[in-house]
C-alpha cells in the first residue's frame, strides 16, 4: 500500500502543477474569466430553474398578454421580463430555456467527440483503403452546406429538439474526424509510439492510452466552438419551426413565436436573441481561452 | 500543375457519387410513400397516384431507380418540381443569380470591413481598439444571424423607415430580367427608381449575411498578419527603412494572404449553397429560401436535385480555391495536399 501511494503521489502532483499552470494561462485572457463567469451563472440557473424560475414556463395568463417589461412603460414587478403572446412569463421561459442551451450543447458535443475520435482514429491507424473512405465520408457531409443538411435530416427524422441534435451532430462530426486525424497523424512519427510499438503493445492501447491524449488539446478547443454553434444552430432549426417544438421554451422557438411582433413588441424577440447572444459569446470566449492556455504557440489575444 | 489538378479530380469522383447517393437516399429514408407524403392531405385518386408512381419511378426496384437517376442526371435532367411541374434545373437556373447577387454584396462588406480592420489591430496589438475589434468580431461570430437581421429590420425599416423588409425590388417596377441580376437589370431598365430600390433592398440582406464571415475575416487575417509581422523578412524591410505602411501592407499582407483568401474561398461556397435564413427573413428569391421551401412543401423532387446542385456548386468553388493556391503557393502543388 505504502508502494502505492508512492507512486501515485507525484503523479497527483504532477497532474495539479499542469492543472495549475493551465489556470493561471487561462485567467490571463480576461475575457475567458468572463465568459466562465457568466456560464458558470447561467449553468445555475439551469441546475435551479425550478427554485428560481417565479411561474411556470407554460401556464398562460390570460388577463395579462404581451405584457411589456417592468422597465418599459406599462410594465409590472409581477412579470419581470413581461410576458409572451400567451400571457406566459417571459422570465420564467427564459430561466428554463436555459437548460435547453446545456442540453443541446452537452449531447451534441458528446456525439461529436466520441463519434469523431474513433472514427478519427481508425483512419489514421488504417493508412489505405479503410481511411480512404472514412475521409471520402466525411467530405460528402462538408460538400453540403451544414445547416441545410441539418434542416434535410430534421425534414426526414421528423421536426423535434432531439432529431434536431442528431442532424446537428452528423454535421459537424466530419470537423472531430478530420481534426483527429490530422492530431494522430502527426504523432504517430513521433518515437514515444514507435518505442511503444517495440514495447508490443496492442493498437487499442495506442489509440487511446499513448497516442489519444496527446490530441486532446485541439479537440477541446474544437469542443468548446462546437458547442456554442450547436446552441445557434439549434435555434435556428428552432426558429424555422424544425427544432424545439412548442410550448417548450427553447429560446430559438421563442424568437420564432415572437417574430410576428417585431415591430409592435420588440423586446418579446430582444430577450431570447440577447440570451443566446451572450451565451455563445461566452462560451466562444472560454474558446479563446482554453486555446491560449491549452496550446501556447496559437496564442490570439497576445502573440 | 496538370497532375495536381488531375490529382484533385480524380479524389472528386467517389465524393460525388457520394453526394449523389446521399440525396437519392433522402427521398426513400422518409419514412411513409413519398407520393401520399408529397400529395398531402388532400389525398390521390388510384390512377393518378399509380400515373405519378410510373412517372417517378418508384414502382422500379431501388438500384434500377438510382440509375437512371444519376442516368438523367449525367443529361442534365434533374426532376420536375412536384408543386410547380418545373424542370428543377430551370427554377435553379432561374433563381441562382439572386444569390449571387447577394453573396457578393455579402462578401463585399465583409472583406471591405473586415480585413482592414484586422490588419489595423495586428498593426496595434495589444491596444483599446485591438481588444474592442476582437471582442466586436467575437460578438459578431456568436450571433444568431436570424435574430441579427430582425434587430435590422426594425431599426432601419420599422425605425427610420429607411429600407423595405422583403423581396428584391419594389412590386410597382416592370422590366425584363435578362441577366437575373437585379441591379444590372433596373440599371439597364429605363424604369425611374428602379437601381434604387433594388440596392435599397439588397442592403440589409447582405448586412445580415455578411456579419458572420465579416468577423471571420477580421480575426484571420489579424493572426495571419500577427504571424508574418514577426518574420525576420518584415525585420529587414523595417531595417531597411521603408515606410511602416509600406512594410505592412506590401511585404506583411501579401504574405498573409494565403490564410485569408482560404477562409474568403470557403466562405464562397458556404454562401453561395443558400444563405437560408437570411433569404427566408428577407423573402429573398434565392435557392437558400427555394431550398427551405421546398422541404417544407414537402417537394422532395427539388430537395433532391437541389441538394446535388448545391453540393455542386461548393465542390466547384472549393476545388478553385485549392487550383487558386497551386498558383499562389508552389509548395502546396507539391505536397499535394
Amino acid at each position: 500500500m505504502s508502494v502505492d501511494t508512492a507512486v501515485t503521489e507525484p503523479k497527483q502532483s504532477a497532474m495539479m502543477a499542469a492543472l495549475a499552470s493551465f489556470w493561471f494561462e487561462f485567467r490571463q485572457n480576461k475575457g475567458a474569466l468572463y465568459g466562465l463567469i457568466f456560464v458558470s451563472i447561467l449553468a445555475i440557473v439551469a441546475i435551479f430553474a425550478d427554485f428560481i424560475a417565479p411561474y411556470s414556463p407554460i401556464e398562460q395568463y390570460r388577463e395579462v398578454l404581451k405584457l411589456p417589461p417592468v422597465w418599459a412603460e406599462g410594465g409590472s414587478w409581477a412579470h419581470i421580463f413581461g410576458t409572451d403572446a400567451l400571457g406566459r412569463d417571459q422570465l420564467s421561459r427564459m430561466i428554463h430555456g436555459s437548460r435547453y442551451s446545456f442540453y443541446i450543447g452537452f449531447i451534441v458535443i458528446f456525439f461529436c467527440l466520441t463519434i469523431g475520435i474513433v472514427l478519427g482514429l481508425i483512419a489514421a491507424f488504417n493508412k489505405g483503403f479503410i481511411e480512404n473512405v472514412i475521409m471520402r465520408l466525411m467530405d460528402i457531409i462538408l460538400a453540403f452546406p451544414s445547416l441545410l443538411m441539418a434542416l434535410a435530416l430534421v425534414a426526414i427524422l421528423g421536426p423535434s429538439l432531439e432529431n434536431a441534435m442528431i442532424a446537428i451532430a452528423v454535421v459537424f462530426i466530419p470537423h472531430f474526424v478530420r481534426l483527429t486525424r490530422a492530431q494522430a497523424l502527426s504523432e504517430l512519427g513521433k518515437d514515444y509510439v514507435s518505442s511503444s510499438k517495440t514495447m508490443g503493445a496492442s493498437t487499442m492501447r495506442l489509440m487511446f492510452i499513448n497516442v489519444l491524449p496527446n490530441c486532446m488539446a485541439p479537440l477541446i478547443v474544437q469542443a468548446t466552438m462546437s458547442f456554442s454553434s450547436a446552441i445557434l444552430d439549434a435555434a435556428a432549426l428552432g426558429f424555422l419551426g424544425m427544432g424545439a417544438q412548442p410550448p417548450s421554451p427553447e429560446w430559438g422557438t421563442m424568437l420564432a413565436d415572437s417574430r410576428q411582433y417585431i415591430l409592435s413588441d420588440p423586446w418579446l424577440m430582444g430577450i431570447p436573441g440577447l440570451a443566446i447572444l451572450f451565451t455563445v459569446l461566452s462560451i466562444n470566449l472560454i474558446g479563446d481561452g482554453l486555446r491560449d492556455a491549452l496550446d501556447p504557440k496559437m496564442k490570439t489575444s497576445k502573440a | 500543375m496538370f497532375s495536381f489538378l488531375l490529382r484533385r479530380l480524380l479524389v472528386l469522383i467517389p465524393t460525388y457519387i457520394g453526394i449523389t447517393l446521399t440525396a437519392f437516399a433522402f427521398i426513400h429514408v422518409i419514412p411513409g410513400d413519398p407520393i401520399l407524403i408529397m400529395a398531402g392531405e388532400r389525398g390521390l385518386p388510384e390512377e393518378k397516384y399509380l400515373e405519378l408512381m410510373h412517372a417517378y419511378g418508384f414502382d422500379q426496384p431501388i438500384w434500377k431507380q438510382y440509375l437512371d437517376y444519376v442516368g438523367q442526371i449525367l443529361q442534365g435532367d434533374f426532376g420536375r418540381s412536384f408543386v410547380t411541374n418545373r424542370p428543377v434545373l430551370d427554377e435553379f437556373i432561374e433563381l441562382f443569380p439572386a444569390t449571387v447577387e447577394l453573396t457578393i454584396f455579402a462578401l463585399f462588406f465583409a472583406v471591405l470591413i473586415g480585413i482592414p480592420a484586422g490588419i489595423i489591430a495586428a498593426v496595434k496589438r495589444g491596444s483599446v481598439f485591438d481588444h474592442s475589434l476582437m471582442t466586436i468580431s467575437l460578438a459578431g461570430f456568436s450571433m444568431p444571424i436570424f435574430w441579427w437581421a430582425l434587430l435590422l429590420i426594425v431599426f432601419f425599416s420599422g425605425f427610420l423607415g429607411w429600407t423595405p423588409v422583403s423581396g428584391r425590388i419594389s412590386a410597382m417596377f416592370f422590366f425584363d430580367t435578362p441577366t437575373g441580376f437585379m441591379l444590372i437589370d433596373s440599371l439597364m431598365s429605363d424604369e425611374e427608381g428602379a437601381f434604387t430600390s433594388a440596392l435599397s433592398h439588397l442592403i440589409l440582406p447582405a448586412i445580415a449575411l455578411g456579419t458572420i464571415p465579416m468577423a471571420t475575416f477580421a480575426r484571420q487575417s489579424r493572426s495571419a498578419m500577427l504571424e508574418t509581422l514577426s518574420e525576420d523578412y518584415i525585420k529587414t524591410a523595417r531595417a531597411k527603412g521603408l515606410s511602416p505602411f509600406r512594410v505592412v501592407v506590401v511585404h506583411g499582407f501579401r504574405n498573409a494572404l494565403i490564410p485569408v483568401i482560404t477562409v474568403i474561398g470557403l466562405s464562397v461556397g458556404t454562401l453561395l449553397g443558400g444563405a437560408i435564413l437570411t433569404e427566408s427573413i428577407f423573402s429573398w428569391p434565392g435557392i437558400g429560401k427555394w431550398m427551405v421551401d421546398s422541404i417544407f412543401r414537402r417537394d422532395y423532387p427539388v430537395v433532391q436535385s437541389g441538394l446535388i446542385l448545391i453540393a455542386t456548386i461548393v465542390i466547384l468553388v472549393n476545388l478553385s480555391v485549392d487550383i487558386l493556391y497551386g498558383i499562389i503557393d508552389p509548395r502546396i502543388r507539391k505536397k499535394g495536399h
